[in-house]
């Protein structure tokens, strides 16, 4: 988690050590100090992918609570854009029994099932409703992704 | 490198070229390649007074690679052993055996063609890379071999066993499900911008009725390359008979290019238009191109789903593996962008 501190330095009164910058430290060292003192290929490329691996990690750590915040937010906003969207309108089944499943739980696995479910009923849907359905549902998509490469870059 | 491992493979080559004296020279392991183990050496023997030095690769399936059940060192051999006595520049197949006694594993061992196979990714290569574009030879090397691999009569070949897709829409339609297939192995978490790719390739499948055998990684890294030539053309690992605007769509992507307008840092656009639809007789169809760079990302996101769920599960301890699951996002972005957003 983001900002935890690690051991017991915080209640002891010394520098707080956060997991995030931990996690940098180390990948820093593995980088400068363990990887070039590696003379096998092998070893070393190990060694430095380690280093990629942790100071990604830490960044995704430093940034978890304000992307968890963020993708709850908009998750929430598009299943009530598209509850809006669908009441009294004409909406095969399947789409609409994945919009309510979706307005329930509002994670990834029910909206994987909702796009699959408005491309297997988007000549039922229409193509204006399903470009603007599909629409919605991608510039949340687009801003989630936007978020991700913050720390996978 | 697996120390323990050369005395056996000195055994086995040995055995197989009736030379008990035989020596291995040169032995090197390559860290580049995911799927499987690889080894470079000579094996150096006595004939009477005549001295031989064969150099030889070995192949070792370490039984948790990427893509293995899609793609077996034995369809591998089979494959250069049809490729073989074909016009197209591929190392001469030895001896493939599936008997994990001998090496623990099945492993194939092939020619080592001489050459040299930079990484387009690191600053040396990009370099050589470049360089060579300003020669000219290379890259016009690299254009004809393409032209050649898709005008090889493959059923001349025996290459038939690969599986011909149906004239329509077959081709687009299998290989979506091959990496869907993987994606599902792959247990990864649902990712939406995946299944909106998904849901948009199977809706605009393109239909085509030509067959060739396509490569499938036809790019610099996958080619090795010897005085300023390509001397063969290696991982035959995602290869299969198909639409070769497949390939054409890999030379034309942005993902084989690091900061320059050459494709596959090497060739000039233009100037592989021309010469490939001039060796070919095929039009480039640049819309289809799009559509299949569209089909390489969702291959490229089933890679890395499956990649990082072998270290994730523990079925594999290569570190680079760990870091393909921060490759994820970035082709997820490239996927969104493809479909507009």
């Amino acid at each position: 988690m983001a900002g935890a501190p690690v051991g017991g330095a915080a209640t002891r009164g010394a520098a707080v050590v956060n997991a995030a910058e931990l996690l940098q430290r180390i990948a820093k060292t593995l980088r400068d100090d363990v990887g070039p003192a590696v003379d096998d290929e092998y070893p070393k490329t190990q060694a430095f992918m380690a280093a990629v691996v942790l100071q990604k990690l830490g960044r995704e750590l430093a940034l978890a609570d304000a992307h968890r915040t963020a993708d709850a937010a908009e998750l929430r906003a598009l299943a009530d854009d598209l509850t809006k969207a669908r009441v009294g309108a004409d909406v095969p089944r399947s789409i609409g029994d994945a919009i309510e499943r979706f307005g329930a739980v509002r994670d990834s696995a029910s909206l994987c099932d909702l796009i699959d479910a408005l491309y297997a009923g988007r000549e039922d849907l229409g193509e204006s409703r399903f470009d603007a359905w599909l629409g919605r549902i991608r510039s949340t998509l687009r801003a989630q992704i936007d978020r991700r490469l913050e720390f996978a870059k | 490198m697996n120390d323990a491992l050369m005395p056996r493979i000195r055994d086995y080559v040995a055995d197989r070229l009736s030379a008990r004296d035989l020596m291995l020279e040169r032995v090197e392991r390559i860290a580049v390649g995911w799927s499987h183990e690889t080894w470079l050496f000579d094996a150096v023997w006595r004939d009477g007074s005549a001295q031989h030095r064969l150099g030889l690769c070995l192949r070792r399936d370490p039984g948790n690679a990427l893509l293995r059940h899609l793609s077996t060192l034995e369809t591998q051999f089979k494959v250069l052993q049809c490729l073989e006595l074909t016009e197209l520049p591929t190392p001469k197949p030895y001896w493939f055996e599936s008997d994990a006694a001998i090496l623990d594993a099945p492993f194939l061992v092939m020619e080592k063609v001489a050459g040299v196979c930079p990484s387009p990714w690191g600053r040396e290569g990009r370099a050589f890379y470049a360089a060579a574009a300003q020669r000219g030879t290379l890259p016009n090397s690299f254009t004809r071999t393409l032209a050649t691999l898709h005008n090889l009569d493959w059923r001349a070949a025996g290459l038939d066993f690969l599986g011909a897709p149906m004239p329509g829409k077959a081709f687009a339609q299998r290989e979506i499900a091959k990496w869907r297939e993987l994606i599902a192995a792959s247990d990864h978490p649902p990712e939406p911008i995946l299944t909106d790719l998904v849901g948009w390739l199977e809706a605009n499948a393109p239909t085509t009725d030509r067959v060739c055998l396509v490569h499938g990684a036809y790019r610099t890294g996958n080619l090795l390359i010897d005085d300023d030539r390509i001397s063969a053309v290696l991982d035959w690992e995602l290869q299969v008979l198909g639409d070769p605007m497949y390939d054409v769509a890999y030379v034309l992507s942005d993902l084989n290019r690091e900061g320059t307008p050459l494709l596959s840092n090497l060739v000039e656009r233009d100037a592989f238009f021309r010469d490939y639809e001039a060796a070919t007789g095929f039009t480039i169809d640049e819309n289809v191109c799009r559509y299949y760079n569209a089909l390489y990302a969702m291959r490229s996101a089933a890679f890395w789903m499956s990649a990082s769920g072998l270290y994730t599960s523990g079925r594999s301890n290569d570190i680079r593996l760990a870091r393909t699951a921060y490759s994820l996002p970035d082709v997820l972005d490239r996927a969104a962008k493809e479909l507009g957003y």
